[in-house]
């Protein structure tokens, strides 16, 4: 019986192993989820650091409250999750406030509203002028965006869903839909690349961008919105968008 | 625009190196519980065969995203397990219940007129498990193990899911920056497929030099 109580020991101390450094503190740093895939709001520079309009924002934000930011990148549906089971601290990643998201976490205050662009593939010829104009065509929405809630809600058409916009711009050019209705900014990385036009920069329901904390944790959220409106009242949103968002313009 | 690929690929590969980590820490994990559990179930008494049988059928049932999550979400009311432990741990039992299997099979593939042997020859049940039986079942195994551990090399791709940089996760984000989904996607299927083939090589490797000779003979 000796090797089996060996190989129980040995089962024993990988347990040991992964209970005690599974219990790590998170001291005073700032633990900020992040989904850096999505240009120019958050994704990674050349050297592999993540950059982006919200993830200097969020740098500038925790400087003024004198606290140390530690990233941790997320995919996008894992960050609600991730900050109910308290693996992060806040989420900044383009999120906007939505009445369902405010039920799961507290937001602050917008720091920024952003835009919707209709997407259509290069000479495809489709009128679009307004918002319902989208009827009876294919449409391509990201799952859990405004624009797939806005496309549900008011128009009359074949609604295809995507894990990221990435991949309905991709079916747009493979000719497998007709329309991605996405965010403004977001978009401009597609344009540039060519074969698919932003036929109509629109509102869908008003992009609130909002940092998102757990629920209850109204001490952090107070304090990033009296740092949000700081920087508002400075100009250094404002000038932070210039840099980062200018280029759909 | 491809000057940027190469600034950006070092990025991209040091991923994998956290691929290979938690594959060996799954597999790991998997074969240090897949061993007991298939000992249990062909030798252990009625209780501890249904318990490894259970075990087995539910582990096996489970999705390993569904593990992951659990691991990593759910178990976070009492431990706080980052991403990369969580990972190894759903991935290990996940893959403990394969190997289990993998172990039976071997296991009783060994004659029994083995075991008789060895106990006329005065061992101890488990003397006769441990030097006899288990050390050829472990060799026999070692073509479906193969199988088993290439689908972990794959399936550690999961772990992006709960925000671990691995190879895939990169992948993602370096076409969040270069969309040029085309290229990136491919090199990091050629870079799964390297991995693959590297393990099935090396395992072969292993399974020819700890080959007994004329074994098949002896059984």
């Amino acid at each position: 019986m000796k090797r089996w109580s060996l190989m129980l020991l040995s089962l024993m101390m990988v347990v040991a192993v992964v209970g005690v450094t599974g219990c790590q503190s998170k001291d005073d740093k700032l633990i900020v989820g992040t989904s850096a895939d999505y240009e120019p709001f958050e994704y990674i520079a050349e050297d592999g650091s993540y950059t982006g309009f919200d993830i200097e924002l969020m740098e500038e934000i925790a400087k003024r409250l004198d606290m140390e930011i530690e990233w941790q990148d997320i995919a996008f549906d894992g960050l609600i999750g991730s900050l109910q089971s308290d693996k992060i601290d806040a989420i900044i990643a383009a999120m906007s406030a939505t009445p369902e998201r405010a039920e799961q976490v507290d937001f602050t205050e917008p720091y920024f509203i952003g835009a919707d662009a209709i997407i259509v593939a290069e000479g495809s010829g489709i009128p679009i002028s307004r918002n319902e104009d989208m009827s009876g065509y294919r449409v391509g929405v990201q799952t859990g965006t405004i624009q797939e809630e806005w496309v549900d809600g008011n128009i009359d058409a074949e609604v295809l869903r995507y894990e990221r916009a990435e991949q309905a711009i991709m079916d747009l050019r493979s000719g497998r839909i007709d329309i991605v209705a996405m965010d403004y900014y977001a978009a401009d990385a597609f344009v540039k690349q060519g074969g698919v036009e932003v036929v109509l920069k629109t509102e869908f329901a008003g992009e609130h961008m909002s940092i998102a904390v757990k629920k209850g944790n109204t001490e952090l959220r107070d304090s990033f919105d009296q740092v949000i409106d700081e920087l508002e009242a400075e100009g250094f949103i404002e000038a932070l968008a210039l840099k980062y968002l200018s280029g759909g313009e | 625009m491809s000057a940027a690929v190469w600034r950006l690929l070092p990025y991209m590969l040091g991923g994998v190196g956290y691929t290979v980590l938690i594959t060996l820490v799954a597999l790991a994990v998997g074969f240090l519980i897949g061993t007991p559990i298939a000992l249990a179930r062909v030798y252990g008494n009625k209780v501890v065969q249904v318990f490894a049988w259970g075990y087995i059928i539910v582990m096996r049932g489970f999705p390993s995203l569904v593990l992951l999550f659990i691991a990593y979400y759910v178990l976070a009311a009492a431990v706080n397990l980052p991403p990369f432990l969580a990972g190894c741990a759903a991935l290990g039992i996940c893959s403990s219940a394969y190997q289990a299997e993998i172990f039976r099979g071997a296991i009783t593939g060994i004659s029994g007129g083995q075991m008789t042997a060895a106990r006329a020859l005065g061992m101890t049940r488990s003397q006769a498990i441990f030097s006899i039986v288990l050390p050829q079942a472990l060799r026999d195994a070692i073509p479906g193990w193969s199988n088993e551990a290439a689908v972990v090399v794959k399936d550690s791709s999961l772990v992006y899911a709960v925000g671990l940089a691995e190879l895939m996760r990169r992948a993602q984000q370096v076409n969040g920056t270069l969309h040029m989904p085309l290229l990136i996607f491919f090199v990091t299927g050629m870079i799964y497929f390297l991995l693959t083939f590297a393990t099935n090589r090396l395992l072969g490797w292993v399974e020819r030099k700890t080959h007994i000779p004329d074994i098949a003979e002896a059984r």
